[in-house]
């Protein structure tokens, strides 16, 4: 796999995990009043460090991120422990994160644009 | 997430979220005061005690949270109501220590510190924003 592959598919495992993370949120605040609910987030940062750190060849559209209830956040009275403010601030998180991995996938395109396009 | 320590870039975002968690627990606590202002049987054989939210706050950059919920042991407020059924034989009740005009205003202290937060969290999000607009 090339360099420029690399960034590509490194770039495309980070927008899938944001947009997995984005539906994690949305479950989470739909699901504010359901009666023991627990929260559920997504894991990818660190799994993908730990794959990078292992072996050099990982497969990264094969890679996925993970769903798991941290179970750590008090519980309400109803077994709920979902906050609207965590989850907003969740959010405000990983709208800049995809806003910074959308961008420089567009600095990849207009790279590849002005290959393309030399006159 | 839960762990208040500051890390990278979103640690403004994290104290944010702190902050306005912790006033939602102090307007948890005033609404139960001012619920409870005229309750004159707390089971305990004695009124409704005024209960106050005490925030901490770790060693260094780090957010807010709840220690604990305190009762209020100052006095009872006592008024005269011989009719009133828990009247003692000169005719008075003793009421809740809690004074509602100071709870709203406490009321409006958390409240203003919650758009505080808001405020805060609002203008990071610029700043970064302002950052990725370099990566156009």
């Amino acid at each position: 796999m090339s360099k420029t592959n690399d960034i590509m598919a490194l770039l495309d495992a980070g927008i899938r995990a944001e947009s997995l993370r984005q539906k994690s949120i949305a479950n989470n605040i739909a699901n504010i009043e359901t009666p023991g609910y627990r929260r559920v987030e997504v894991k990818f940062e660190e799994l993908l460090k730990k794959a990078l750190d292992s072996n050099g060849a990982v497969d990264l559209s094969e890679f996925k991120p993970l769903i798991f209830q941290p179970n750590e956040t008090p519980v309400k009275s109803n077994g709920n422990d979902v906050s609207l403010e965590v989850e907003v601030g969740e959010m405000v998180k990983n709208t800049l994160r995809h806003k910074a991995y959308i961008r420089l996938l567009n600095r990849k395109f207009s790279q590849f644009d002005l290959a393309i396009n030399v006159r | 997430m839960q762990q208040m320590g500051v890390h990278g870039t979103y640690g403004p975002i994290d104290i944010a979220i702190s902050g306005m968690r912790a006033q939602g627990k102090q307007m948890e606590v005033i609404s139960s005061n001012v619920a409870n202002a005229r309750t004159t049987d707390a089971g305990k054989g004695e009124p409704y005690r005024r209960l106050e939210a005490m925030f901490k706050s770790d060693d260094g950059v780090s957010g807010v949270s709840l220690d604990e919920v305190v009762t209020d042991m100052s006095d009872f407020y006592q008024i005269s109501d011989p009719g009133h059924p828990e009247a003692d034989k000169y005719g008075y009740v003793l009421m809740p220590n809690v004074s509602v005009p100071i709870e709203m205003m406490n009321l409006t202290v958390a409240t203003r510190a919650y758009q505080a937060n808001a405020a805060i969290l609002k203008r990071y999000q610029q700043m970064v924003e302002t950052t990725l607009e370099l990566l156009r």
